[in-house]
This record gives C-alpha cells, sequence and structure tokens, in this order.
C-alpha cells in the first residue's frame, strides 16, 4: 500500500521540476470576510425589491414556484393551500427554531399532520431511524433558506441540529420560506458569504452539508426528455416573507 | 470496457457505430442540443470569458503547488473526523474501498455518478467481494442494468431509445414498463429509493474538492448525489488528484462556468458542499467519511506533455462539438473517457500504446479548445501523442516510413516536384472520379477511411511559374 509520505513525495517531486506553463494565481480570497459579507447585506438591503424579483425570475424559469406574503401569519394559508392541491397531508418540517417561525399550530389546525423534527440530536438508532421514516413518507417538506441567489434561483439550505438534510429531498414537495435577509444577487458574493461562515463570521448551523437547490430534481436520460423529480422533489415552492420570520 | 470490445480494432468500432441508424441519430440531437443550450448559457453571460480564463488560472497555480494544497487537504478532512487514502493505481483504490466495504460489513453500495470510480472499475471488484453496486444516475442505472458502459461523459444513455429502456426494465425488474420517459423515471425512482434507504455505504467522486475547508463537492441534477452522501452510514468518495481547488472563492469560480459549459443551466440543481461525517446534532450523514486520493497516471503528467489534460472538469463540451465524437459516439473510443478530452485522458491513464489509432481520431479543427471551460488546447497535445506514437515506433512501420518520405519530400522543393510529376503519372487508374478513393499495397491504409484529392493537372507552383510573364 502506499503511504502518504510516498504519494505526496511524488507528487512534490514533479512539482519542484515543473516549471509552471504560466505566471497564475488563485482568486483573491476576500481578507475580512465577515466584515464584506456584511457590507454586501448592507447594501442589499436598499435594493433588495429588485434583487428578489430578479430571484423570482431565475426561480420560476428553473421550474420553481414563487409566493410573496406579507406577514409570516400568512404562511400556513399558502402551505395548506399546496397541500390540498397535492391532497397532502403529512408535513415534515425543520424544528421552529432553524425555520425561524413556529407554523405548526397553525397548520395542524388547518388539518395537517405536521412533525417537526427535534432542534436537538435524536437519542438511538431506532429514534433516528423513526425520525427518517417519517422524511421518506411525508408528503411535503417544509424548510427555511440560508442564502436565496439572484443570479441562478438558487437556495442555500445549511445542514444541522433541527435542520435535517433530508427534509429538502425525501418528500416529493419541497417548500422553503425565507425573508430579505437571505437575499444575495451573484455567486460572487455567495463566495464571500461562504468565506465568512467558513471563517471569522457566523455560520446559521453546524451541520457537514451545505445544499445548493437551483429548481425541483430533473433528468434527461431517457432520450433527452426532461422529466422531473426522479429522486429529489418534484416540485419546489419558495414563499417570501416580506416583513421577515423572526418578527 | 470488455476485453472483448478493445481485441477489435478501432476502425471496426468506429466503421459499426456509423452504421448503427438510431445511435447517429441519437447523437445528433444530443450534441446539437448540448451545443446550443452551451451556447444560449454563455450568450446571456458576459463575464463568462473572464471567468474561464480566471478558472484555468486557478487550475494551473493549484498544479504549482499541488503537493501544499493536497496536504492542507488531507489536514482539514482529517481535523472534521475525516479518513484519507492514497492510491498509486487503479488496483489500489479498488482494494482500499473493497476493504472499507468488508470492514464496515457493507453488503450495498449506493453510487452517485463518478468517472473516477468508472476509471478504476470499482463496481467489478464490489461485486467479486460480496458487495453489490447499484449506480443510481438514472443513466448509468439503466447501463448497469444492461451490462453497458457510458457514452458520454454527461448523458451516459443516450444511445438507447426509450422502448428499449422499456424493455431493459420490464426484462430486469419483472414489472411492466411503458416507453414513456415519465413513467420510466418514475419506476427507477421507486426502485432506487428503497436502496437509497437499505444501502450501507455510499461511493461518489468529487467534482471538487475544496483544500482550505476540506470540502467534498457533488455536483448533480438528479439529487443522487444527496442521497448517497446523506442516508448511508459510511461515505466514500474517490477523486483525482488534480480536482483540489485552494479554497471557496475559488470554488464559485468553477461552479459559475461548469453547468453552462456541460448542459447549459445556470447551475446544475444540487451543488452539494460536503465537510466530513455526520456533526454533533445532525439527523443524518454518515458516521465515517473517507476519501481516496488517485494517482493513476495524473502525477506524472504534472510535468509531462499532458499536464494540461489536468485541468478538465469532465464537462463533456469538448465531445459534443467534436466532429468524429458526433460519428462515432462514445463507445468506439474503447476506453472510460470518450471524446477528444478523452484520447488525452486515455494516453495519461493507458499509456501512449493505447491511443496509437485513437490519436488520429481527430480532424485537429480546434472545435474542442473552444467549446473547453478551462480552454485546454487539446488539438496541439493530439499532435503531440502522434508525434510520440511515430517517434516510439509504436505506428506500424509502412505508416512511419510513409510520413517519413513525405516529410523529405515537403522539405526539398525540387524532390517535390519531381514527385508530383511522378504522382500525376501514377494516379492515372485510381483518379477517374476526380478523387482518389482506393490506393494499392499499404498507401491503401490511408484511403480506407478517407479520399486523397489527386495531383492537380496543372498545379499551383507550376502556375506561378508560367504566368510570371502575365503578371509582369
Amino acid at each position: 500500500m502506499t503511504t502518504k509520505a510516498e504519494f505526496l513525495g511524488r507528487i512534490r517531486d514533479q512539482v519542484r521540476r515543473t516549471p509552471g506553463l504560466f505566471a497564475a494565481a488563485a482568486a483573491r480570497r476576500p481578507q475580512h470576510p465577515a466584515a464584506e459579507a456584511e457590507t454586501i447585506r448592507r447594501e442589499l438591503a436598499e435594493r433588495w425589491p429588485e434583487t428578489l424579483e430578479a430571484f423570482r425570475r431565475e426561480f420560476e424559469s428553473v421550474g420553481g414556484v414563487f409566493y410573496k406574503v406579507g406577514s409570516v401569519d400568512m404562511v400556513p394559508a399558502v402551505v395548506a393551500r399546496i397541500a390540498h392541491e397535492r391532497e397532502a397531508r403529512e408535513i415534515v418540517a425543520w424544528h421552529s427554531s432553524a425555520l425561524g417561525a413556529d407554523l405548526a399550530p397553525a397548520l395542524g389546525a388547518r388539518g395537517l399532520d405536521v412533525h417537526q423534527m427535534p432542534a436537538a440530536e435524536p437519542v438511538g438508532a431506532a429514534e433516528r431511524e423513526r425520525l427518517r421514516a417519517i422524511a421518506a413518507r411525508a408528503d411535503l417538506g417544509l424548510t427555511g433558506v440560508d442564502l436565496a441567489i439572484a443570479e441562478t434561483g438558487t437556495l442555500v439550505l445549511v445542514s444541522g441540529a433541527g435542520r435535517p438534510r433530508s427534509t429538502s429531498l425525501l418528500p416529493p414537495c419541497h417548500i422553503a420560506v425565507f425573508d430579505r435577509t437571505a437575499l444575495v444577487e451573484s455567486l460572487r458574493q455567495v463566495g464571500v458569504v461562504l468565506e465568512a461562515w467558513h471563517g471569522d463570521g457566523t455560520p446559521p448551523a453546524r451541520g457537514a452539508v451545505i445544499n445548493f437547490i437551483t429548481g425541483p430534481s430533473r433528468t434527461a436520460d431517457i432520450e433527452l426528455t426532461l422529466t422531473r423529480g426522479v429522486h429529489g422533489p418534484k416540485d419546489v415552492h419558495a414563499i417570501f416573507v416580506e416583513q421577515g420570520l423572526r418578527g | 470496457m470488455s476485453d472483448g470490445e478493445l481485441a477489435t480494432p478501432f476502425r471496426q468500432r468506429a466503421g459499426g457505430a456509423m452504421k448503427d441508424t438510431f445511435l447517429q441519430e441519437a447523437l445528433t440531437i444530443a450534441t446539437t442540443k448540448f451545443i446550443g443550450l452551451r451556447r444560449e448559457a454563455f450568450a446571456g453571460f458576459p463575464e463568462g470569458e473572464a471567468l474561464r480564463d480566471q478558472a484555468r488560472a486557478i487550475k494551473e497555480a493549484t498544479l504549482q503547488d499541488l503537493d501544499r494544497h493536497l496536504e492542507t487537504l488531507i489536514a482539514n478532512v482529517e481535523r472534521l473526523g475525516g479518513h484519507v487514502h492514497y492510491a498509486a493505481t487503479p488496483a489500489e483504490a479498488r482494494s482500499i474501498v473493497v476493504d472499507i466495504a468488508r470492514r464496515t460489513g457493507a453488503r450495498m453500495a449506493v453510487k452517485s455518478k463518478s468517472m473516477a470510480t468508472e476509471e478504476i472499475h470499482l463496481n467489478e471488484a464490489l461485486e467479486a467481494a460480496g458487495v453489490t453496486p447499484v449506480e443510481t444516475d438514472l443513466g448509468e442505472y439503466i447501463i448497469q442494468l444492461a451490462h453497458e458502459r457510458p457514452s458520454h461523459i454527461i448523458a451516459p444513455a443516450i444511445h438507447k431509445t426509450k422502448g428499449q429502456v422499456a424493455e431493459l426494465f420490464s426484462r430486469e425488474l419483472k414489472r411492466p414498463a411503458e416507453p414513456d420517459p415519465e413513467a420510466l423515471t418514475r419506476i427507477a425512482r421507486g426502485e432506487l429509493r428503497e436502496k437509497f434507504l437499505q444501502a450501507d455505504l455510499g461511493i461518489t467522486g468529487a467534482n471538487f474538492a475544496v483544500a482550505d475547508t476540506g470540502t467534498i463537492v457533488l455536483v448533480t441534477n438528479e439529487g443522487n448525489g444527496r442521497m448517497v452522501t446523506s442516508l448511508p452510514r459510511v461515505h466514500v468518495a474517490v477523486m483525482g488528484v488534480e480536482k483540489v481547488v485552494p479554497s471557496l472563492t475559488d470554488l464559485m469560480v468553477f461552479l459559475a462556468i461548469l453547468a453552462k459549459s456541460a448542459t447549459g443551466q445556470k447551475l446544475s440543481v444540487y451543488t452539494s458542499l460536503v465537510q466530513g461525517p455526520r456533526r454533533e446534532g445532525e439527523l443524518e450523514g454518515p458516521e465515517e467519511f473517507h476519501l481516496v486520493l488517485l494517482d493513476g497516471g495524473r502525477v506524472a503528467q504534472i510535468g509531462g506533455p499532458l499536464r494540461e489534460a489536468l485541468s478538465c472538469l469532465r464537462c463533456g463540451a469538448c465531445l459534443n462539438v467534436c466532429p468524429v465524437y458526433r460519428q462515432i459516439g462514445g463507445h468506439a473510443y474503447g476506453y472510460t473517457y470518450p471524446g477528444p478530452i478523452g484520447i488525452l485522458l486515455t494516453a495519461m491513464m493507458e499509456g501512449t500504446p493505447a491511443v496509437k489509432d485513437l490519436a488520429h481520431a481527430s480532424s485537429l479543427c480546434g472545435a474542442c479548445a473552444d467549446a473547453c471551460p478551462v480552454r485546454i488546447d487539446i488539438p496541439r497535445m493530439l499532435i503531440d501523442l502522434r508525434r510520440e506514437v511515430d517517434e516510439r515506433k509504436i505506428a506500424p512501420w509502412t505508416e512511419r516510413v510513409a510520413f517519413k518520405l513525405l516529410a523529405r519530400l515537403l522539405q526539398h522543393p525540387r524532390l517535390y516536384r519531381v514527385a508530383v510529376r511522378a504522382g500525376r503519372l501514377l494516379q492515372r487508374p485510381f483518379a477517374g472520379s476526380g478523387r482518389i478513393s482506393r490506393l494499392p499495397l499499404f498507401f491503401g491504409e490511408w484511403t480506407r477511411t478517407r479520399d486523397l484529392p489527386p495531383v492537380a493537372s496543372r498545379t499551383f507552383q507550376e502556375r506561378w511559374a508560367s504566368d510570371r510573364d502575365l503578371r509582369a
């Protein structure tokens, strides 16, 4: 078996005795990413309606369904309507602390069966299995959004306690709720935010995965016919809350 | 590939593909569609050209310091609780993955699409060790059920009709299947969903690895990459050493051009940044994470003639625009990586003798270099490979002698003029139709696959000489 030292030694030898093809440098990383991310956020606070409009356009062009509501109280009605159209009852949802709003009571009152994922790690394999089985059979998955990218119509979700990876993956329909604090304009800005989360800033959660979701799951593997929902959700809905989620 | 396929000479494989009318039509439709989608994506993206330059520069800069970036990556993966393994050869990579499967008691492995695991022929090794590998990308799943190989880097089953897929599903899955892409996709979803939930082991490649954060990046449209890295209790990622990029800032440059080049999307549906095993507080995610770093001929090219090919993102753009690929499809190439870039990667992994014919399977038109998101000069390296095939005497002696004679003629004007006159006489029996399409002896090798233009009744040199008085 090749050891680490042998493996890297061979590479080092090659690198040392090889002149580069041309003078080249990696991308310049932000020196103080948290401060730069904050600047981006501040600037966006003034032009968020344009950013939201750009996001809506891109999100719809990749097959997402966009809604805008005034306040968080209006979210359950939208969710209930989506559920009703699909004749769906069971919803698996991120924990209210991760969602930024406690929607379970209002959804329950509308006849929906809401399974809220726990805020802390479940104890034991059996409990883990039970919760996963819920996500696997649920009709709808309800999550928050950490970044909404206008350039590409993308939702970025960080995994962690109370925000399982499966909520946006296993159910055939994913509903994401967000407000203006999640909006960014470009992939370049996302780079700054990611550097901040990794470096001197605070990430929204401490899970191991950051997922970029750009529309519903799709494939064109059979005769190039575009087909939705091959493994992930067939439908993706994004609900924007104008007055903000956390009051 | 199977040995049987490679026992057939390239010319026969290519000839067979060109007689397959369905394949011809499928290739034309698919590649034309991809070309259009890519063009549109970049047309609406003025900063694309600058980003392509930057992406190339990042790849080159990373290679100039590859050992250091890998050390950073390794340190970060281990800090996060992951394990790193070192595979100099495909055989070593296979045995590392098989050992992990054995040690963790895995019986079924779900795989998301990965060229690196195709390259090392991992599935056969897993099967031999009693572990059932399940390809979960729809195209790859179809290919696996049919016991075939992918024919395109990003659309592995473009050579199959929906009717063939329906027949395949009915036979292999023992359930009725209608020849309708939507219905077939639904069947695959059901079948594979069960496998995702049962499997012990998730196997992926890596589109990128970020040194600075120890992150593996997976790009898929179907969501299988997310399933494979979220549900099984062990995740193994196999990646070529050249896939590392220094930082998240660099990563964003590549994400901005990768999907546009491959499918014309602004981003693929799912881009997952996976940082080691499940963290405290998480409901899902693997308990164990393993990263297998693969050399497989790459390291020798850091200082070798194929260095530029180490920048390849595996987007497939050069396949779609290649006039040869568009005619013969992926299978005729005979190895894991088809198309223009595939010839270079095959030379890298299997050695130059493996591409003695493939090196000529290019018109050198340059369309591949134009389409390449990181502007790899593929034609230049193909010419270098042809020279090497000649210099190392891999080509047949007749071919080498013929080209040496031609080179001599082209260097000596007087000799050339004599040869032209001789050629004009000798070609008479063969040039009846205005093209020479059949020649005797070993010259026939040339005309087996292409015509030769005959020597003109009056060559340019002759006209130049005799018309001099008129010009004055």
